[in-house]
């Protein structure tokens, strides 16, 4: 795939600037599908409607006129863009990094380009941080990929996450239909995760979750016996890496499926995203999960 | 049970430490940092407080590996067996080697030395038994073992300093035969000595079996100063029919303060002669030379003395000088020729040790008187003399003269006379067709020949023989030269107390240009001086050599030897010079018809060296390993019993088991900790 070798996410953390990150990446990602069915949906005519009081006679399809002596109205997809935004997870557990990218870094870069996708298609974009409890929040709007960007990279994973609490008063700030992106390591009970994430999904937004893993969480590469240190809690509890290993990747691999299974129940796309992978792979993802939706409605 | 080491058990609190680990320790281990701990708390595992209970075996076996190490540095052994061992055939068996060469006369050396020796009996104990040994250059027993401690301290009592050098491999070889004859469990040589560098070599071959105990005690003093008087020397002048001798004698320093003003005196026949002072630098030697005196006695004794220090022995140098008595020779020739004995005559007159009184003979006129106080006849190249007939050539011989048969074409031997010729004269051979013949083989051993042994030291192969007579020699003949033929050049018979030499060529330039080469006079004066049985006078001797009387006083009468202590010895055989000083030797009966001889007998110079060898390098060298206590003094009875017990805890050697079974837990430790860690999930 061109371009291929900009989407390592090693090779990204060392672009200070995220949009041009973002940019790298998605270009490069859409330069290489070839004849993609989404490319300059956003801008294509939709439909006419008629004309009322108010509305801006530039947009009079005068051709239309002369042939039907009636004013009609040109409506352009465009027209139809939703909110988009992103929330994402700064909770001390996801600064853990075991091959130079932490997940906020990775989490970063998805969102940013995720963002910069939608803003290519004219979509708001808009951001929610959290950790225990909502650290920033940019509404969405056409004006505001760059405060998202800034809001990106400002975010420190400092404090310990509580992802219901922080989730719990979280709906009311979505008014309109809104395609929610959450990036998280979801490192809650999965039945209390459904239950914090229902509410964002209620008013019909669309709702992406984004599993966001570092591989040592995965495949518990570890080998020297030591005490392993909770980022969050600083709880330590000595551990024996050889003997534990194949048990942690059963419960951490139930974890995911249970994750997947009721996620999908509700209707919501969850995708994992292991900080060794390149981005492309999990934009990919989103863009497939976004037309199989499309199909479905 | 009993340590050696005790302080070490201090560190069996170490034991502390594997429990410190369990405890504490484990807080230290490598921190991790994780996301989460979410599903680790999951999982189910045992707590530290059960799973140590569970390893307690482990604990175990690593405190007694800890225990087990800590008892082997504590170095452990039984005391009962000490015990048992003296009850039952414990005894020690002492040899003590004191040292009574005659640089022990240095100071209070002996009597420290004696000191020294006491002790060591004092330190006997009842079952015990101890050996005296006295040695200086040899060694004697002069105390056989024995338990009887008054005994051994009379013995001590009455040994005196002897005159004697130091060597110390007689003595240690005497002790460790000694020892080897013991059945004791215990064996010791206790070495009092001042342990002069000089009396050890290091290429003794000396070494005590394995248990055998050196304990040095040296007595020497550091940095000792002495002054001695190593050799003389003597030049002759001719005057008035008399000889005039000038001695030059040497001063050395043997310490490390130079000496200003030592008083050096000559005294002859007991007279002073010249007392003179000499400055000697530190560690350096001077010489002095003294007025000339006289020689007006066949046997003049003299005596040089230099300084006085703590060591008197070597300050005094005993000599005896006589007048030079040259070799009285006859040489017979055949009358018929002129100069037939030029060349001959010539090499003989050129001699100055010995001068040759040379009386040529024709052969016609020799009668047996002639033979009489010759040293040596020459038959050169003659016909055998009528006068010698009937025995009296051969008595003369077997007094102990000697002959030389020059074999040319003249020389003949009666059949009657054959037990003179050493072989059987034959025919002449002539080599004059080709380029004459040459000496092919020499015995370089013999004394004849010894001088030319060193290379560029005479080429005998420059000479040309051309025509020489056959010898076959008998069987207990001795072939000394041989031509390049195979054909006897040269060979020797022992006639009675006397000598025969035959050179199968005549010693003129008629049948070879052996006198014109280099190696003529030599050949000529080493022959006629093994001929006449010619030794230099010794001014002096050395104490502990032997000097036969026969062969001083040139005679077999009885002898009376009378040592500078003044004790009448009846000696004609050997005598060992044992004493410093001069010993007279007197015909037995007090018969005028021999001269009193006097031999001045001086200590070895070796003996003025008292630098010391290092006590513990001797030790290490006989005995393999460092000495069980620092030299300079015996153990007391404490320190005794405590090299008993290191001795006894050597022997036991518990500490290398317990070393070992510590070392195997320890080991057994990882393999069992490693597997229990395999199957543990935490720590």
């Amino acid at each position: 795939m061109p371009g291929a070798r900009f989407v390592d996410p090693k090779i990204l953390a060392r672009i200070g600037n995220l949009e041009l990150l973002a940019r790298t990446v998605v270009d490069g990602f859409i330069n290489g599908l070839h004849r993609a069915p989404y490319f300059g949906a956003s801008i294509d005519f939709a439909e006419h409607r008629g004309y009322v009081a108010g509305d801006d006679i530039r947009r009079v399809d005068w051709r239309l006129y002369a042939r039907t002596d009636r004013y009609y109205i040109k409506q352009y997809e465009a027209d139809t863009n939703a909110n988009f935004c992103v929330i994402l997870d700064i909770s001390k557990s996801m600064s853990f990094g075991s091959r130079g990218v932490t997940k906020l870094e990775y989490a970063s870069y998805l969102g940013a380009c995720l963002a910069y996708l939608a803003h290519k298609q004219r979509d708001r974009v808009g951001i929610i941080t959290f950790d225990s409890e909502v650290v920033s929040y940019v509404p969405p709007s056409a004006k505001h990929f760059d405060v998202l960007l800034h809001t990106l990279d400002r975010s420190k994973a400092e404090r310990r996450g509580d992802l219901t609490k922080a989730l719990a008063g979280m709906a009311e700030h979505f008014k309109r239909r809104t395609i929610i992106v959450m990036i998280s390591d979801f490192y809650e009970d999965p039945s209390a995760i459904l239950e914090a994430v229902k509410p964002l999904h209620f008013l019909g937004n669309d709702l992406i979750a984004f599993h966001v893993l570092d591989p040592a969480e995965l495949d518990f590469g570890f080998e020297d016996a030591s005490s392993f240190e909770d980022l969050e809690s600083g709880e330590q509890i000595p551990v024996v890496p050889q003997s534990f290993a194949d048990e942690y990747r059963q419960l951490i691999r139930a974890h995911i499926e249970s994750l997947k299974t009721k996620f999908s129940e509700h209707r919501v796309d969850y995708m994992l995203a292991s900080t060794a992978e390149p981005l492309d792979r999990a934009l990919f993802s989103y863009l497939s999960a976004r037309e199989r939706l499309m199909r479905v409605r | 049970m009993s340590f050696l080491a005790p302080l070490f058990l201090i560190a069996s609190a170490a034991i502390a430490v594997p429990i410190f680990v369990h405890l504490i320790q484990r807080e230290r281990k490598r921190v991790v940092l994780f996301p989460s701990l979410m599903f680790v708390q999951k999982i189910p595992y045992q707590s530290v407080r059960r799973r140590r209970i569970r390893h307690w075996a482990l604990l175990l076996m690593r405190c007694a590996a800890l225990l087990l190490i800590v008892a082997a540095f504590a170095r452990p052994f039984l005391k009962q067996e000490i015990a048992a061992a003296a009850a039952i055939g414990g005894t020690k068996e002492v040899v003590i080697l004191l040292d009574h060469s005659a640089s022990m006369g240095y100071g209070d050396h002996w009597q420290k030395a004696k000191d020294a020796a006491h002790q060591a009996v004092r330190a006997l104990g009842n079952s015990d038994k101890a050996t005296l040994v006295l040695f200086s250059r040899n060694a004697e027993e002069s105390m056989r073992a024995t338990s009887d401690r008054a005994r051994l301290d009379v013995a001590i009592d009455n040994s005196k300093v002897d005159a004697d050098s130091t060597r110390y491999g007689p003595a240690l070889k005497l002790a460790e035969s000694i020892l080897l004859r013991s059945t004791a469990r215990r064996r010791e040589t206790i070495l009092i000595s001042d342990f002069q560098r000089a009396g050890w070599t290091g290429s003794e071959d000396v070494h005590f079996p394995d248990g055998y105990a050196v304990t040095p005690v040296s007595v020497a003093t550091p940095d000792a100063e002495n002054i001695a008087v190593p050799s003389v020397t003597f030049a002759r002048a001719a005057f008035s029919g008399t000889e005039r001798v000038t001695v030059t004698a040497g001063i050395a320093n043997r310490g490390a303060t130079p000496q200003a003003d030592v008083p050096v005196s000559l005294d002859v026949e007991g007279l002073p002669i010249q007392t003179q002072h000499v400055k000697v630098g530190a560690n350096a030697a001077a010489s002095i030379t003294f007025t000339q005196f006289t020689l007006d006695k066949p046997i003049v004794k003299g005596t040089v003395r230099a300084g006085t220090d703590q060591l008197p022995a070597d300050n005094t140098f005993h000599f005896t000088v006589s007048p030079t008595a040259p070799v009285s020779l006859l040489v017979v020739e055949g009358g018929d020729r002129q100069e037939s004995s030029l060349y001959l005559i010539k090499a003989l007159g050129i001699s100055t040790t010995p001068t040759f009184q040379t009386d040529v003979m024709p052969v016609v006129r020799v009668s047996p008187s002639n033979f009489e106080k010759r040293a040596a006849v020459i038959l050169n190249d003659v016909a055998f003399p009528p006068a010698a007939a009937n025995g009296a050539l051969k008595q003369f011989v077997e007094r102990g003269g000697g002959l030389l048969i020059a074999a040319g074409e003249h020389t003949t031997w009666p059949q009657g006379e054959k037990d003179l010729m050493p072989g059987t004269l034959g025919a002449t051979v002539d080599r004059t067709a080709g380029r004459g013949a040459t000496l092919g083989f020499i015995d370089h051993s013999h004394f004849v020949f010894e001088v030319f042994k060193a290379p560029r030291s005479g080429d005998f192969s420059a000479a040309q023989i051309y025509r020489y007579r056959r010898i076959d020699p008998a069987p207990g003949d001795r072939v000394l030269a041989r031509f390049d033929d195979g054909a006897v050049a040269a060979a020797e018979r022992k006639v009675g107390a006397g000598r025969v030499i035959v050179w199968a060529s005549a010693l003129d330039d008629s049948y070879s240009d052996l006198p014109k080469k280099p190696v003529y006079l030599p050949l000529v004066h080493q022959l006629v001086k093994y001929l006449a049985q010619f030794e230099a006078p010794h001014a002096w001797q050395t104490v502990g050599q032997v000097v036969d009387v026969q062969s001083l006083t040139k005679s077999r009468a009885n002898w009376v030897v009378v040592t500078p202590s003044g004790k009448r010895v009846p000696q004609s055989g050997p005598l060992e010079l044992a004493e410093q000083g001069v010993y007279d030797v007197r015909p037995a009966g007090g018969a005028d018809a021999f001269a009193p001889q006097a031999i001045a007998v001086n200590i070895d110079p070796a003996e003025e060296d008292l630098t010391p060898v290092d006590p513990a390098e001797l030790v290490a060298a006989v005995t393999g390993h460092a000495a069980a206590a620092p030299a300079g003094a015996l153990p007391t009875a404490a320190e005794a019993e405590q090299i008993d017990i290191k001795e006894a805890e050597r022997k036991q050697s518990f500490w290398w088991y317990l070393l070992v079974t510590g070392l195997l837990l320890l080991a057994a430790e990882t393999v069992v900790s490693n597997r229990l860690s395999q199957s543990e999930k935490f720590l």
